[in-house]
């Protein structure tokens, strides 16, 4: 359909629009009018994302004098596929209805792993190997020495690409990562590096968070996207947590050891060289005297991940002179591993701010703080000049470097935390130094500057005045959208006793007795046997969630589970857990059924959907608490936000909403959420759940036991299986039509929303 | 021949079954553990279609003339037909038309009409166009022979491929045949109605189907089979016996079992087609196979390392298997893309090693040594989801565990070539996408692929059905809520003008009945059906037929279908215009009064608490026969005295 928002024709790809994706196009369309950044929220399951990137491809050919690009960061690579896919979707309609006008130039961007085509190469197992194997042939050295000698093995792909220089650009279209490795199989070009190279000219990009949060990767990738560019965070209520990582490291035992080795490696290829070719180290030197740690432009090949502190943060000045000489060099990085290792020798936890941190390593190890703050910079330089290639074995000492480099450049918005053990595990030392960031506002700082407009939207942003303040920006625009709904599609429900009707809990007092742990398995039980199709059930963590399942699978409740449906498990390791989706997906296909069992904070429940029929009840085992104490009394001081209610926000806002919140994928979906807790029966941990959810929780069902649950399951399964009229009532409309749209103007509209 | 296999193996399975290996074997542990193979359990159910009676025997022998050609007056003789060949032995030992063909030469059949003016003829073709002519004496042995040469032409059809000749009339196709052997087999209800009539002879075999035509119909159009999957019990649910006595562990093996556990674990499959039985012998294998599981189950990673270090067979067991790990990286390429959380350790800088923050979980515990023997419950649970997802990919039944490891050998090689030639799958993949990307209710729906549903035993199922229903609509209701269901002939008329007049006014509405309203009334209409057949119990959950005893109520359910397949047939059949459904209908009549003394057979074996019910069962059957007999009599009367009117030709 096709409709007018004040002086843009919004091209949307469906016949019907729901009234709350047309209001979330018109407050996105003043902020992009404003060039200002904006914060929107709006449940899941009204199909955010289409109206997102119709607006934007619509704003966009209405001023064809002044072309937008459009940058769309998603969470995780699946999540680029969806958005990709509805692209593509929007794209062939708009091309449909508009002409070729209307063609413009997607592209999916993500690292090497992903995209490469060549088979030697893409047969490593993880990103380090893929990329170190496609440097061994693609580096400016090794081709320099390919060209004198054919035996060197080089990327034909590459080569390829090189060769074709400005003709190798991808046609119009939408191209998926699929899509554009089958595009550069067909060419014979590479992928990775053609995209990269595209990246720059196409109108709509969509790559991960961390290709623009994160200094490493962004240094590389984004440094050359124009201003009038919109960016999008997508499920961005999880961004503060992304900003955070990004700028965190920390070191184990295991990451000095494998320092300490790097080191010698690197001492014996200096020792090498020196013998054959002295020059190389000298040209070097000369050139760090001049200030330059690295040359203007390495070939595209030749980059790998840049410094981790922000650009800005980075000073324009010389290497200092104590490490402008190889040896020299070495040396301060055997001074500062041995140091941290002495470091990690504790028995207490220690806590310690950067500047005193930076103090100590300075009056122990003789490091000052610039030394520090270059020493990634230096590494990087140090690695080109000896040519080495394998760079996946040299995580270790990248590790350090990154750690030094922080820490000299960082004086606050961090701590740095010693911890002689795992506190689940007191008796095992494994002492672990992290150096955490505090503040998701450094991080993101650079983007909201640079780019004209900055969208998050996510689907739980609320209490929406927080997130201005956690990232430390304006918003010309910052609303929450209601979802209006045709019929009672959600049915949450508080479940506090079992079938005995003794109080259910994953306190910590509760959380292994026997009688908890067979109670939840009766509940499941109960509900295998009722609901039909997908049931996804979330534990508070792994342990626990090993615990149970093997508890279960000692009492044959587990067996009992399986006469109903197939189950699945998400485990530590993502190669099965991946398996196991796929594989619950086309149980539930096919009419099996299944049940998933996941963990709160995990991978899945961070991405993936259990909308439709692939979860149709999802069970919130406990609640998903998370202590780090340090951050939070950073958050108190410098926020002035309260240690409590982050908790509770976190736990219940984010994690439980992020758990259950996934199962509406439209109007006409329904689905069911059980918090089997006691202590969601408590008002302050309730209030602070989704308004969404809030909404639909009815006083009666909040204090279940497992047979009331069950009845209030079977009689709203029932409910929902009675056809109704789509478009609602005709008082409230829940679904809008072009005549609807073309029949009232905006001043109705409004009226009828709210 | 196929069938003659088929017998001869189901009796040698009642030889195995019956012959156990049983041994006792020691082990360094307290326990000692015992094995126990059984061949497959499960009894052959072969269809009764085959054991006709003529088939049975497989052997033929009728009175017939033998004519070389249709003006031939023939030569009188025995027709004797077996599997394998036609023989014809003149009654005159000296005349000439002594005949000895195999079946394999003949191409197809002919024969004559009952109820046309020409003699029970049967002409067979063989494949050189010539034709041998039989006329029999009447046409009940023009139809056993028809039958039977059907059903041997139908089975040499299979083996050969030979293009059968199709006729109009009977001819059936090997694949017709195959196709009702298989209803039958897939239908217990239909094969016991089958083998009550048809094998006795009230209906013809054609008869019984043409009022099945839809079934048939529909069956060979979809021709998908329904294959019995994998049990959803875990194989390490296979909990051992012990005999209370010694410290036996004795553990049973089906064919079934080992099939799962070669299913779920390939590793095993491998070593067992290494190693059995050239370097162990099976009872061997299976009990290194138990002891591994053993370990496993005291989750002692060291002492399974320390087991492992001394023997390397045992080792096999107790690694990771890495089949599984090649084959979760082959799969992986093919996994739905928005859900490949795979693909995201790509693009993730934050989880780097020793980058970021450690959250719940993502610290493990490293053994590395040990890391090879361990072996968690989930991955055994995914494992085993996965494959009973996947079902079953060795169809048929085995006797032998070493049959079993090579049919799964092969249709794993199978898989992986039309795997690897299979290029559709991409498109599938993003078809699947693109589904999964669409808003359902802004845009018209496109219809999801369905699996249809096989229903072995219908009677079961819906008796299963019916019993819910009733039980959610009390539920539902939550007592006796009185529905008025008595209008007064003004009411309706009243509320039919109603709403009609609300039509014209306002135009059709959608929907036409208000959906709580058909909800009510199919609420209601459940409720009734239940009713009828609960109400005489007390509970009703449970209906008077449940409460009698078993075989009367098997008796009884058999009965009453038999009266419905014959009432049918017997209502069809009129208006009588044919001489053959004249035959028909007294064929079928003669049936149905053999039908009476069962039912007072019935009535008075059943103990005396149950006579009435038992009685008020039968009351419907009786007077649905009654009607059918009187309304056979008063035609029969009819016809008697239209006979003298009417002389040409019917009889």
């Amino acid at each position: 359909m096709k409709f007018l928002i004040e002086d843009v024709t919004v091209y949307f790809p469906y016949d019907h629009i729901y009234p709350e994706q047309y209001s979330y196009m018109i407050e996105l369309k003043r902020a992009l009018d404003a060039k200002g950044h904006c914060l929107l929220e709006m449940p899941t399951g009204t199909g955010k994302t289409i109206a997102l990137l119709s607006l934007i491809t619509s704003y966009s050919f209405s001023r064809p004098h002044t072309p937008i690009k459009l940058i769309y960061c998603t969470r995780t690579v699946h999540e680029m596929e969806k958005t990709l896919a509805e692209l593509t979707l929007l794209h062939n309609y708009q091309v449909k209805h508009l002409g070729p006008q209307a063609r413009i130039l997607a592209i999916g961007l993500s690292s090497r792993k992903n995209l490469c085509v060549n088979p030697t190469v893409v047969a490593s197992e993880n990103r380090d190997s893929v990329d170190a194997g496609c440097r061994k042939l693609t580096a400016s050295w090794v081709r320099a020495m390919a060209a004198e000698n054919p035996d060197v093995p080089t990327c034909e792909f590459f080569e390829n690409y090189e060769k074709a220089a400005s003709a190798a650009v991808l046609p119009p279209g939408v191209y998926t990562l699929q899509e554009l490795r089958a595009f550069g199989k067909q060419k014979g070009w590479c992928p990775y590096f053609l995209a990269r190279h595209m990246v720059q000219v196409a109108n709509v990009v969509v790559y991960s968070y961390q290709y623009l949060l994160d200094p490493k990767v962004a240094g590389i990738i984004s440094k050359e996207m124009q201003k009038e560019s919109v960016v999008v965070f997508d499920e961005a209520h999880n961004i503060d947590n992304v900003c955070i990582e990004a700028l965190s490291v920390s070191i184990r035992r295991q990451t000095l050891e494998g320092a300490t080795r790097n080191l010698s490696r690197i001492s014996q290829e200096i020792d090498g060289f020196k013998a054959t070719d002295a020059s190389r180290l000298r040209t070097e030197y000369n050139r760090l005297v001049e200030g330059l740690a690295l040359r203007g432009n390495l070939p595209i090949a030749d980059n790998w991940l840049s410094n981790p502190a922000l650009p800005d943060d980075i000073l324009k000045e010389a290497v200092p002179g104590n490490i402008r000489k190889a040896e020299h060099f070495l040396h301060v990085l055997r001074r500062l591993v041995q140091y941290l290792s002495g470091r990690l020798d504790t028995e207490n936890v220690e806590k310690e701010s950067p500047v005193g941190f930076v103090a100590s390593i300075s009056s122990h190890a003789g490091i000052d703080q610039k030394t520090l703050k270059f020493c990634y910079d230096r590494l990087h330089s140090l690695m080109l000049t000896l040519e080495i290639t394998d760079t996946d074995e040299f995580l270790h000492i990248q590790t350090i470097c990154d750690f030094a480099t922080l820490v000299g450049t960082y004086g606050r918005g961090f701590s740095i935390i010693i911890e002689p053990f795992d506190e689940r595990m007191p008796s095992i030392p494994d002492p672990i130094l992290q150096l955490s960031c505090h503040d998701a506002s450094l991080a993101i700082k650079p983007v909201f500057e640079r780019f004209q407009s900055v969208v998050i939207t996510s689907g739980t942003l609320s209490p929406i005045d927080l997130f201005p303040r956690l990232l430390d920006f304006h918003p010309v625009v910052s609303r929450s959208f209601k979802m209006s709904l045709t019929r009672d599609c959600i049915c949450p429900m508080v479940l506090t006793r079992g079938s005995d009707q003794l109080p259910v809990s994953t306190k910590f007092d509760m959380r292994s007795d026997p009688g908890v742990v067979r109670n939840y398995g009766k509940l499941l039980l109960e509900m295998v046997s009722v609901v039909p199709d997908g049931i996804v059930c979330f534990f508070v963590s792994y342990s626990y969630m090993d615990g149970i399942i093997n508890t279960w699978n000692d009492t044959g409740i587990l067996k009992d589970i399986m006469q109903h449906k197939l189950v699945f498990i998400e485990t530590q390791d993502v190669v099965e857990t991946t398996l196991a989706l796929d594989n619950y997906r086309r149980a539930c296909d096919c009419g099996r059924g299944a049940v998933f069992f996941s963990v709160a904070r995990g991978k899945v429940a961070e991405g993936i959907d259990f909308d439709r029929h692939y979860g149709r009840l999802v069970i919130m085992f406990g609640v998903p608490f998370q202590y780090t104490l340090s951050k939070l009394e950073y958050l108190r001081d410098t926020f002035q936000i309260k240690e409590g209610d982050f908790l509770t926000f976190d736990a219940l806002q984010r994690q439980a909403a992020q758990c259950v919140g996934r199962v509406i994928r439209s109007k006409a979906d329904y689905g069911m959420m059980i918090f089997a807790d006691k202590r969601y029966s408590q008002h302050d941990k309730r209030s602070k759940l989704p308004s969404w959810i809030l909404s639909h929780l009815q006083d009666a069902n909040l204090n279940l036991s497992t047979d009331m649950a069950l009845h209030i399951a079977r009689e709203f399964l029932r409910k929902m299986a009675q056809p109704y009229d789509k478009t609602g009532s005709s008082d409230r409309k829940t679904l809008l039509s072009q005549e609807d749209l073309e029949k009232m103007g905006d001043g109705s509209m409004h009226e009828m929303l709210y | 021949m196929h069938l003659l296999n088929l017998i001869l193996q189901t009796s040698s399975f009642g030889v195995f079954t019956s012959s156990r290996l049983f041994f006792p074997l020691r082990l360094p542990a307290t326990f000692s553990f015992a094995l126990q193979i059984f061949p497959s359990r499960s009894t052959i159910s072969f269809s009764h279609y085959n054991i006709h009676k003529t088939m049975a025997s497989g052997l033929v022998t009728k009175r017939a003339k033998y004519k070389t050609t249709i003006k031939d007056p023939g030569t009188p003789g025995h027709l004797r037909m077996t599997l394998e060949k036609i023989l014809f032995m003149p009654h005159n030992p000296k005349s000439a038309g002594k005949l000895d063909v195999e079946f394999r030469y003949i191409k197809g059949q002919k024969h004559t009409k009952e109820g046309s003016n020409k003699p029970p003829w049967l002409n067979l073709t063989n494949n050189q166009n010539g034709s041998f002519i039989f006329e029999f004496e009447n046409y009940s042995d023009l139809q056993d022979c028809r039958d039977f040469v059907g059903k041997v032409l139908a089975k040499s059809g299979e083996v050969s491929e030979k293009p059968t000749v199709a006729y109009p009339d009977e001819q059936l196709s090997a694949a017709e045949m195959e196709l009702r052997i298989k209803l039958l087999q897939e239908d217990s209800e239909l094969q016991k109605l089958h083998k009550q009539f048809v094998l006795s002879g009230v209906l013809t075999e054609a008869e019984f189907w043409a009022t099945r035509k839809k079934l048939l119909d529909r069956e060979a159009s979809k021709k998908m089979k329904q294959r019995l999957g994998f049990k959803s019990a875990m194989v390490s649910d296979i909990k051992p016996s012990t005999d209370g006595r010694t410290n036996k562990v004795t553990f049973n093996l089906t064919p079934e079992i080992i099939l799962q556990i070669f299913a779920e674990k390939p590793a095993v499959h491998r070593a067992f087609l290494s190693y059995v039985p050239n370097k162990m012998s099976e009872r061997n294998f299976w009990t290194k196979y138990f002891r591994a599981e053993y370990l496993h189950s005291t989750k002692n990673s060291i002492a399974a390392a320390a087991e492992a270090a001394e023997d390397e067979e045992l080792a096999v067991f107790l690694k990771q298997d890495d089949i599984l790990a090649s084959e979760a990286r082959k799969k992986i390429r093919r996994v739905d893309p928005t859900l490949d959380m795979e693909a995201d350790e790509g693009d993730d800088y934050t989880h780097l090693p020793d980058h970021g923050i450690f959250r719940d979980g993502n610290k493990e515990m490293t053994e590395s040594q040990n890391e090879l023997y361990k072996r968690t419950l989930s991955q055994d649970i995914n494992r085993h989801a996965a494959v009973v997802l996947e079902g079953r990919a060795v169809d048929a039944e085995f006797e032998d565990t070493k049959a079993v490891a090579e049919a799964l050998a092969q249709s794993k090689r199978e898989s992986s070539n039309k795997g690897e030639s299979d290029g559709d799958t991409s498109r599938e993949r993003l078809d699947r996408l693109s589904r999964m990307t669409e808003i359902e209710d802004l845009q018209g729906s496109n219809n999801l692929p369905l699996a249809p549903l096989c229903i072995k035993d219908p009677r079961d199922y819906f008796d299963s059905q019916q019993a819910n229903a009733l039980r959610t609509s009390g539920d539902a209701l939550g007592g006796t809520e009185q529905i008025k269901c008595s209008l007064s002939i003004l009411e309706v008329y009243s509320s039919l003008r109603e709403s009609i007049s609300s039509i014209k006014a306002m135009g059709w509405k959608e929907p036409i009945v208000k959906p709580e309203a058909a909800h009510q009334v199919f609420d209601a209409l459940t409720n009734s059906i239940s009713n009828t057949k609960h109400n005489i119990g007390k509970n009703p959950q449970e209906s008077v037929l449940d409460r009698l005893p078993r075989k009367t109520k098997e008796e009884l359910l058999h009965i009453w279908t038999s009266i419905l397949e014959l009432l049918k047939h017997f209502w069809a059949s009129y208006p009588i215009t044919t001489s053959y459904l004249y035959a028909k209908v007294n064929r079928l009549k003669d049936a149905m009064s053999n039908i009476y003394p069962q039912l007072e057979e019935i009535k008075g074996s059943v103990p005396s608490e149950f006579r009435h019910q038992v009685s008020l069962l039968v009351r419907p059957m009786h007077q649905a026969l009654d009607a059918a007999i009187q309304h056979y009599e008063a035609s029969m009367q009819k016809r008697s005295t239209q006979s003298g009117e009417k002389p040409n030709g019917y009889v």
